[in-house]
């Protein structure tokens, strides 16, 4: 099986959340309460265990390039996020039961009947995707639809995107039409926009995101980390400094014992 | 118009230091109590054993009491530390399952290895060694390598908690490893104080000057971790403020308290329990402070994008 995964263009999100309700249907997920969170449209608030697509509404009080508005200096920016089905993924790497795969399409998969809900993947995941569900106490997160994958079909947030915001489709292909988009968004003036995840390159703390996106602006606005990296890239150091710290204790035991006996 | 938007979250938006409505990035630990006194009750077991195995390895039959002493402190450490563990767990029947596999880049993984040999380990060194014959000799193997296993298991929890999205564990990994033993080594020795067994003067002379070095590494630690965690200024914040800062003064006042007096002179009960009291507080309280200083770096987007920025834009090299 080739790699698929998806381009989600936030150019063209109109903010009409079909992906979090179709994903919440056909993954039969759990409600997250009704409440009004005071942060313009968006009452879902974050990613999380019952909550695999989560609209971000952004009102900035700076212009899109080319836009005028009534309103002074406005634009908004709407942007649909998801697991990133990272390439090197900081939950599969710390996942102890070896719940958490990689599957045959690429994507980050976990197993429910194998996790055992130890949360060291909740704060392993340099996006803050993964979390645990308090009823349940397993680890929950997007599987790309897996099961639809499966039947040849397409992850249903995608098949109920209205305006192709989210695209799925074969890793490659959806670089190369990303690529294309972006370079027609500069040419007509949009020059703040560019691609987040697409490569290695960009992001060599996950070497690229099976799931990245086309955004215009820095990614904090999206609350994006600008920089994430899976944490076993950097786990050499905290071992070294271990190695010595247990060196040293095991000194300290030899030294108290044979300082024990003199006096 | 305008006075109408003033008080809507957007216009919360910095175009400097934007964040998306101060929404957290990362999520939140969802550890409980039982992981931080896990720490504590791993890293006592750790130092106890590698203390067993070396005054077994250099004067076994002078130091019989201090070993069995050390062996039965390892032995409890490591039972309650599993049972701790498994407590916290989503699914606590499950908990075989951390032995399905060996990850090598997840340090819990390896950690649950090395706890469950090393909780074997100390269990048969305490229960066998004590025994003549092929078992007693058993009993001492098992010793051996519960001091071998020790060592990982007191320092792995720090290691595991350096390897993680959430900014003040990941940017103390290199400090954190060296705190979390100084500690294991001044809350071991701590609770000898605590323990109702009798030790020959030369046996608590050992306990003391082991606790001593634990304590001394544990303060100086500490200060590395703060600098290390204060290169960036809302990562270090948890250490100053909130619950997780006072429970580190806390612990940097227990264990300076519990230093101060080992260093008078006079060694008696009284005040042995005294600095077993405090320097065993002030292991739990520095155990308690990191975890819930990383619940509170967790909450806090500025933290994790300020330490991905940071170095890059030094770097002159901004992405974006
Ligand atoms: S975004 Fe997080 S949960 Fe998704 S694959 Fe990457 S590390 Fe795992």
């Amino acid at each position: 099986m080739a790699a698929v995964g998806f381009f989600t263009d936030t150019t063209i999100c109109i903010g009409c959340k079909a992906c979090e309700v179709a994903c919440k249907e056909w993954n039969q997920l759990p409600d997250d309460g009704l409440r009004f969170t005071g942060m313009s449209y968006d009452n879902t608030a974050a990613l999380g265990a019952s909550t695999w697509r989560h609209v971000s509404f952004i009102e900035r009080p700076v212009p899109l390039t080319g836009q005028e508005t009534g309103l002074g200096d406005f634009s908004w920016l709407l942007q649909s996020d998801v697991c990133k089905h990272c390439h090197r993924a900081g939950c599969l790497e710390a996942c102890p039961t070896g719940a958490i795969i990689r599957t045959e399409f690429d994507s980050v998969y976990v197993q429910p009947d194998i996790c055992n809900g130890c949360g060291y993947c909740v704060v392993s995941c340099p996006f803050g995707v993964i979390d645990r569900r308090e009823d349940d106490g397993r680890a929950w997160k997007c599987t790309l639809c897996y099961d639809r994958l499966k039947g040849g079909m397409e992850p249903a947030c995608a098949k109920a995107c209205p305006t192709d915001s989210i695209q799925f489709g074969d890793l490659d292909e959806l670089k190369d039409r990303a690529r294309g988009r972006l370079e027609r968004l500069h040419r007509h003036g949009v020059t703040e926009a560019y691609l987040y995840g697409a490569d290695a390159a960009g992001q060599p703390g996950t070497e690229g995101l099976n799931a990245f996106f086309l955004l215009l602006d820095k990614p904090e606005v999206y609350n994006l980390p600008p920089d994430p990296v899976a944490p076993a890239m950097e786990a050499k150091p905290a071992w070294t400094s271990m190695a010595f710290a247990v060196l040293g204790m095991a000194a300290a035991a030899v030294g108290a014992v044979l300082m024990g006996r003199e006096s | 118009m305008t006075f109408v938007w003033r008080d809507l979250p957007s216009h919360s938006f910095s175009e400097d230091e934007p964040t998306y409505y101060e929404r957290p990035v990362l999520k939140e630990p969802v550890w409980i109590w039982a992981v931080p006194l896990y720490f504590y009750a791993g890293g006592t077991a750790g130092a106890a054993a590698v203390l067993a195995a070396t005054a077994q390895a250099l004067a076994g039959d002078e130091l019989h009491g201090l070993v069995r002493t050390c062996r039965w402190v390892a032995a409890v450490g490591g039972a309650a530390g599993s049972a701790l563990l498994i407590r916290d767990l989503g699914r606590p029947e499950r908990f075989l399952h951390m032995l399905r596999v060996i990850r090598p880049t997840s340090a819990m993984s390896l950690g649950s290895w090395v706890l469950a040999g090393a909780a074997s380990a100390t269990m048969g060194s305490a229960l066998l060694s004590d025994h003549g014959g092929l078992p007693g000799r058993l009993g001492h193997f098992a010793g051996s390598l519960a001091g071998l296993l020790g060592m990982p298991l007191a320092g792995y929890t720090a290691v595991l908690l350096g390897n993680t999205a959430v900014p003040v564990w990941k940017a103390t990994r290199r400090s954190l490893p060296h705190l979390f033993i100084g500690s294991a080594v001044s809350g071991a020795a701590s609770l000898f104080g605590l323990l109702p067994v009798d030790l020959s003067p030369r046996e608590v002379r050992i306990v003391e000057r082991f606790g001593m070095m634990g304590k001394v590494a544990d303060l100086a630690a500490m200060t590395v971790v703060e600098h290390e965690a204060d290169r960036i200024e809302p990562v270090g914040r948890p250490l100053r403020e909130g619950i997780s800062g006072a429970l580190w003064t806390a612990a940097r006042v227990l264990t300076g308290a519990s230093l101060a007096l080992s260093l008078l002179s006079g060694r008696s009960r009284a005040k042995r329990a005294a600095g077993g009291l405090l320097g065993t507080a002030g292991a739990l309280a520095l155990r308690f402070a990191i975890f819930h200083a990383g619940k509170a770096s967790a909450r806090d987007p500025r933290a994790t994008f300020r330490q991905q920025r940071q170095p890059r834009e030094a770097e002159a090299n901004p992405q974006r």
